[in-house]
């Protein structure tokens, strides 16, 4: 049987629904009998999800100075 | 996105582009500083905003805008690099006096079960779990000392969802190795949300 080691190993391509019908069976598996990997599985999803959130929010300063550059290039 | 938003978005609100400036500036900034280096990342950014708010109109609404956004500037960061004909700075080679281990080998039994199995993360919503004040701190010191490549590719596929073809498009990288150096990158991530969720500190 898998391992924990291997199924974590394994969890970026599960979330990605890219494994072979046979791999996705063993960790199926393996998911059945390990609530510790279930947990690891399920915070990894939510990791992921949480990661296009992990930059701050750009200045005010920033924001102007962007959009003043395309407002002069809307004005040429 | 909601369909209103996104029709006000494409006839060229400006309240609105600036919204978006707003929430993803900082984040093609450091999708394109492995590629050009941060002293022309704000440039290349720059021209990237601009072409957005011009082709703005034909977004279809199909990919998540960071999505959209992430790939208009990753190819102003080529066309930059190859015009000023600059070498890649991105390499898929661990550096030998960075961390390349994965975060969570030493979680592990030498049979491969879990010793420190993961706590239980009490932040459910997505907006929240990085974002705590003190942890957005940790976060900060963790994800500059990443090696670089480790990084970038956790830049491009998690933060702004382009393909692991776009990435390996943009960094001569193989598809493996990009996976590789994403899962290091992502137990790094896990392992210092599990040690705050479980101990409240980082």
């Amino acid at each position: 049987m898998l391992s924990c080691r291997e199924l974590v190993n394994h969890a970026d391509r599960l979330l990605e629904d890219d494994l072979s019908f046979s791999a996705r069976i063993a960790i199926k598996f393996h998911l059945l009998l390990c609530r510790h990997c279930r947990r690891y599985v399920k915070q990894l999803r939510r990791l992921v999800a949480a990661i296009p959130f992990m930059h701050n929010k750009a200045t005010d300063e920033e924001v102007h100075k962007i959009m003043d550059c395309i407002h002069s290039h809307r004005n040429l | 996105m909601e369909t209103d938003k996104l029709e006000q978005l494409r006839s060229g609100d400006p309240v609105l582009f600036a919204e978006l400036v707003r929430d993803h500036h900082r984040a093609l900034i450091a999708l394109t500083v492995p590629i050009v280096g941060i002293s022309e990342a704000e440039e290349v950014v720059q021209n990237a905003w601009l072409k957005a708010y011009q082709a703005i109109g034909s977004f279809a609404g199909k990919s998540a805008i960071r999505t959209w956004l992430g790939s208009i500037a990753i190819n102003e960061a080529k066309m930059q690099r190859r015009q000023r004909k600059r070498e890649l700075l991105f390499s898929d080679h661990g550096d030998e006096n960075q961390n390349t281990e994965d975060g969570l080998a030493q979680r592990f039994t030498e049979r491969g079960h879990w010793q420190h199995p993961p706590a239980h993360w009490h932040t459910d919503s997505p907006e929240s779990l990085l974002t705590g004040e003190q942890l957005a701190e940790c976060l900060e010191r963790l994800l500059a000392a990443m090696p670089d490549n480790q990084r970038c590719i956790l830049e491009m596929r998690d933060a702004s969802g382009l393909s692991f073809e776009e990435i390996c498009n943009a960094l001569t990288v193989s598809a493996s190795n990009a996976r590789v150096l994403l899962h290091r990158a992502r137990t790094q991530l896990f392992k210092l949300v599990d040690h705050y969720e479980e101990t409240g500190e980082c």
